[in-house]
């Protein structure tokens, strides 16, 4: 088992993990459960600060036949989103200057972006890389 | 002499020395996948995600310059290369630019087949009140050279248009006409069964330079059962005509397309080899439509996706097989992947973009004038639903089609980037929205992904396609390079096989 969760009392019809809320945030946990909600009514809850319980229960009759597998599932696809976040929050100023770029070049902006749009150390250079030129006008 | 310690300073951790670019990832086949924001991918070891995130990377690994020669993290030697990036961007979003390209005539709805999978509620070959009026051709000619596309594609669909042939007739002068005068290139394309088609239509054909789109849905046996007709020889009609469509109008000019129907399941390889001995070098393994007349009959000809999915491996793997034998066939739903996956560009393929292709990249006008965003659309509405009716060309313009509510709405579930599941999935840069499709099997244009069969197959299909790419089989790449670039085949592949 992941350091991040941990299994509680096993049940035929229901899978429960404890999860570290300092390791995988409330969103992670809740796009985990997305995945899962083909197959599983997912209910998410906070015990306490530290830890959050998400229970999972089979959508058919039938009982639950692999739980350990279940639950490393969840728990690793939980993780994933965790690492994701962490991408998100170290590119998400990038993403949008790249994007404003390439789309401000190609011309299919139609109102000038909101906001500042470039990198103010790389502006300051003589070859600026992030230099919205203005929405073209035709 | 007193010695000193260095002070604290020096023992904090060091500056990271790389900063990451945007990317998704997924874990296929005991790796990490990277994906970047242009479509660029990398597998790397398990663990490499983590290492990127906690800047713990050893910057004097190769894996270390891979990732920074894909665009996945930059440093000081590397960042005047996100301009490049930023390029590579727009390019993989080309397909916005311009405009509707595709437009879809229904001429007709009248049609002698009974298909039970048909999406359209056809009517019977004499009701001319199905037809395409004069009125409403022009109209509709009208919007079409509207858009601001440079190049536009009329097609012509039905029905089966050939049983309005006098509104074909009326509306490719007059498409072309104005063509010339807004200086735009034509293409024209009819997409007919061929059960009626004679001489002087294929020489009038010829003579206007229109291609011709047929289907084949397999051997006698597969094609009669899904496409039943007086006299129970559609598979006789439609090899006829496409004998005579390509004695007339050349090899490149008669293409085919088959759908998969619950009784197709079994005949993969057979289904291939049919295209093969009728001299075909492209076969797109499509499922059935969830529109329309095919809604009805679904007990009868629909399946699981999962059965579809194993039907296109089967059939994939003895498309490849035959292509190792010497002889060039393509898998076009492959070859529309690979291109997005292994080349900088996207596609023209309107169902599989993001904005999504409907009303953006095509638009239907129906026999009555009502405008359509897609023809799936107009499938729907042959089930009473107009959810999907822009507009009438009798009633409005280009710009209140697209400024309408049911353009707006359907616009607002139409880019993949913001979707439940789509926004964080590593193959969004391949993959589209499709708020129709949702919204048909779903009730809902943004629809749930993990029981969407629409993510279902594009999924599998991808990671099937990846699993390829990171075997990196020599032959097995050659061939579906040559899919991409549309080059023959090499001798050394035919020697290898």
């Amino acid at each position: 088992m992941d350091e991040s969760g941990s299994i509680s009392t096993p049940d035929a019809n229901r899978i429960a993990l404890e999860i570290d809320r300092g390791l995988v945030s409330a969103e992670a946990l809740l796009k985990a459960s997305y995945w899962f909600s083909r197959d599983f009514v997912c209910e998410i809850r906070n015990r306490n600060d530290q830890i959050a319980e998400v229970v999972l229960r089979p959508r058919n009759s039938a009982s639950v036949v692999d739980a350990a597998s279940i639950q490393d599932s969840f728990i690793t696809s939980a993780m994933d989103f965790a690492l994701r976040e962490k991408i998100d929050g170290k590119t998400s100023g990038v993403r949008d200057l790249l994007l404003a770029k390439a789309f401000s070049e190609a011309g299919v902006l139609e109102d000038e972006p909101q906001g500042i749009f470039g990198d103010a150390v790389e502006e300051a250079k003589p070859e600026s890389m992030f230099k919205i030129l203005g929405t073209p006008r035709f | 002499m007193a010695r000193v310690f260095y002070p604290l300073e020096r023992f904090a951790p060091a500056t990271p020395t790389f900063h990451l670019l945007p990317f998704r990832f997924t874990r296929l086949n005991g790796k990490e996948l990277l994906v970047n924001e242009a479509g660029e991918f990398l597998f790397v070891p398990r663990g490499t995600v983590q290492r990127l995130t906690d800047e713990s990377l050893d910057t004097d690994s190769a894996l270390y310059q891979d990732l920074k020669a894909k665009q996945f993290l930059y440093d000081n030697s590397s960042s005047p290369l996100l301009d490049i990036l930023a390029t590579k961007i727009r390019t993989k979003f080309d397909h916005m630019c311009g405009g509707t390209k595709l437009h879809i005539f229904v001429v007709t709805l009248r049609c002698e087949h009974s298909c039970e999978y048909c999406q359209v509620s056809r009517q019977t070959a004499t009701r001319g009140e199905f037809d395409m009026s004069p009125e409403t051709a022009d109209r509709a000619i009208a919007m079409m050279m509207d858009s601001p596309a440079p190049a536009v594609t009329l097609e012509f669909q039905g029905g089966e248009p050939l049983l309005a042939f006098d509104v074909i007739q009326y509306i490719i002068p007059r498409a072309k006409k104005l063509a010339r005068e807004r200086k735009k290139d034509l293409d024209i394309v009819v997409c007919t069964n061929l059960a009626c088609v004679t001489d002087d239509i294929l020489l009038y054909f010829r003579d206007e330079g229109v291609k011709v789109s047929t289907s084949l849905d397999g051997p006698a046996f597969l094609h009669n059962k899904n496409r039943p007709r007086p006299g129970h020889n559609s598979y006789e009609k439609a090899i006829e005509g496409i004998e005579r469509s390509r004695a007339i109008l050349g090899m490149e000019s008669v293409a085919a397309l088959m759908t998969t129907t619950a009784a197709s399941l079994d005949h993969a390889a057979a289904i291939v080899d049919e295209y093969v001995r009728r001299e075909f070098h492209s076969i797109f393994l499509r499922p059935i439509s969830p529109y329309g007349f095919a809604v009805k009959t679904r007990h009868r000809t629909g399946y699981e996706m999962d059965r579809f999915l194993d039907f296109y491996k089967q059939g994939l793997a003895h498309i490849l097989k035959v292509n190792r034998d010497g002889y060039r066939i393509a898998e076009v739903y492959t070859q529309i992947l690979l291109t997005k996956i292994l080349t900088p560009h996207s596609t023209r393929y309107v169902d599989m973009q993001s904005p999504a292709g409907e009303a953006w990249s095509v638009l239907v006008y129906n026999y009555d004038g009502d405008v359509y965003a897609s023809d799936e659309s107009r499938m729907l509405a042959e089930m009473r639903d107009w959810t999907f009716r822009l507009g009438n060309v009798h009633k409005d313009t280009r710009r209140s089609l697209f400024t309408g509510d049911p353009a707006l709405q359907l616009f607002q579930a139409s880019c993949n980037q913001a979707l439940a599941g789509c926004s964080d999935c590593a193959f969004q840069a391949y993959c589209a929205a499709d708020p129709v499709y949702h919204y048909a099997t779903q009730g809902d244009m943004y629809g749930h992904r993990p029981t969407s069969g629409f993510c279902a197959r594009n999924m599998e299909v991808i990671k099937h396609l990846f699993s390829f790419i990171e075997e990196n089989d020599r032959d097995t790449m050659r061939i579906l390079w040559s899919w991409i670039t549309g080059k023959p085949l090499t001798e050394e592949v035919v020697e290898c096989a």
